[in-house]
């Protein structure tokens, strides 16, 4: 169990989350990257991102949108293979 | 915050092989376990489940705002585990006071009970936004339950230091009359007529709450009690809450009825499932 995401935050990227995260689990690489990413295996689920997020692009990851659950998967992916969670997130935009 | 949720098992909505972690790429692989930075250096034990930490950073305090969290970290089982909690203390503080609840099974706080005096710890930086509004003269509203009185204890401290402090009421909700921690403390606070303390307790006849005297019932039921007796005017007040959800939306939609502006009512979570 996680908070992940989604797409609303493409190309937002407020950062209030990276704030408020208390065990700072929430990174992304400004030149190459549109969106944050939350690692899955740092996240103690307290929710502080979800509710800080002014875009509302944070979920619990049981609660993901349908249309977005793809980003479960990009935001673990980006923390073992930055380039592959691109590719995907790259795929789901097009596909969306 | 209080945060001392074990996160549930869950398993993540992902139909597909995850790709495998490398170790050392900075900024992507799971972190490093960091060493302790700090050491207990008193506890002092409320209830069987109720404890005040009180913490030494090595390096001094860190930087924070009354309100805010910091994680506090333990090795639990081989892996580093951390949990934030509001700190009760204000801000220049030599040491970090925590008001913790035990839970049982919990994937921090059993570990935590069992560290002695003397005992190393890890603390993190300060983070959140639930924190006061700097010259705010509205009336300040705390309302809590149980442990997420911390944060309003370290607010307090914090507005006792400046001449000019708002006016500030403080409703303090627990089960039963022994969980009503800094009780002594407050007590002293509110003999400033600018600080209204009011506990309350939604189990008096309970045999732990035996000799309680005071308020009974739930935050809702104090809350309703002052306005009645206009210790604060809604539309000057500004309510900071602390509690669970449910507390949360409860005494959200009381205020909001009783005329303080949606706006003025901030709220921080708490939760110990």
């Amino acid at each position: 169990m996680a908070y992940v995401i989604a797409e609303p935050c493409i190309d937002h990227m407020d950062r209030a989350c990276v704030e408020v995260c208390p065990v700072d689990c929430i990174q992304t690489d400004e030149a190459a990257d549109r969106k944050l990413y939350i690692d899955p295996e740092a996240c103690i689920d307290c929710g502080s991102c979800e509710a800080a997020c002014p875009n509302a692009a944070v979920f619990r990851s049981d609660q993901l949108p349908a249309a977005w659950t793809g980003y479960a998967w990009v935001d673990a992916a980006w923390y073992a293979d930055a380039d592959a969670a691109r590719d995907e997130l790259d795929r789901l935009l097009r596909a969306a | 915050m209080n945060r001392s949720a074990l996160p549930i098992n869950r398993p993540l909505p992902i139909d597909r092989p995850l790709p495998v972690r490398s170790v050392g790429l900075p900024g992507r692989s799971s972190p490093p376990r960091p060493g302790s930075n700090a050491v207990l250096v008193a506890r002092a034990d409320i209830t069987p489940e109720i404890a005040r930490f009180v913490i030494r950073p090595d390096d001094g305090p860190p930087a924070f705002q009354p309100g805010q969290y910091l994680t506090l970290g333990l090795v639990v089982d081989g892996a580093f585990v951390q949990r934030p909690y509001s700190t009760s203390s204000a801000p220049g503080a030599r040491d970090l006071e925590f008001l913790v609840r035990r839970v049982p099974g919990g994937a921090f706080t059993p570990t935590l009970w069992q560290l002695a005096v003397g005992g190393r710890i890890r603390i993190g930086p300060a983070k959140g936004r639930f924190t006061l509004a700097p010259g705010d003269e509205r009336t300040h509203l705390f309302v809590a339950t149980g442990t997420g009185l911390a944060p309003f204890v370290s607010m307090l401290r914090s507005l006792s230091q400046f001449p000019d402090r708002p006016q500030a009421v403080v409703v303090h909700g627990v089960a039963w009359a022994p969980e009503l921690a800094y009780r002594d403390h407050l007590s002293q606070l509110a003999r400033d007529p600018r600080i209204h303390y009011l506990p309350v307790v939604s189990r008096p006849n309970d045999p732990a709450s035996a000799g309680w005297s005071g308020q009974v019932g739930r935050v809702t039921d104090a809350i309703g009690l002052l306005h009645r007796a206009a210790v604060f005017e809604p539309a000057i007040t500004v309510a900071y809450v602390c509690g669970s959800p449910a507390v949360i939306d409860s005494t959200a939609e009381l205020l909001v009825g009783l005329g303080v502006p949606p706006a003025a009512v901030i709220s921080e979570r708490y939760w110990t499932s």
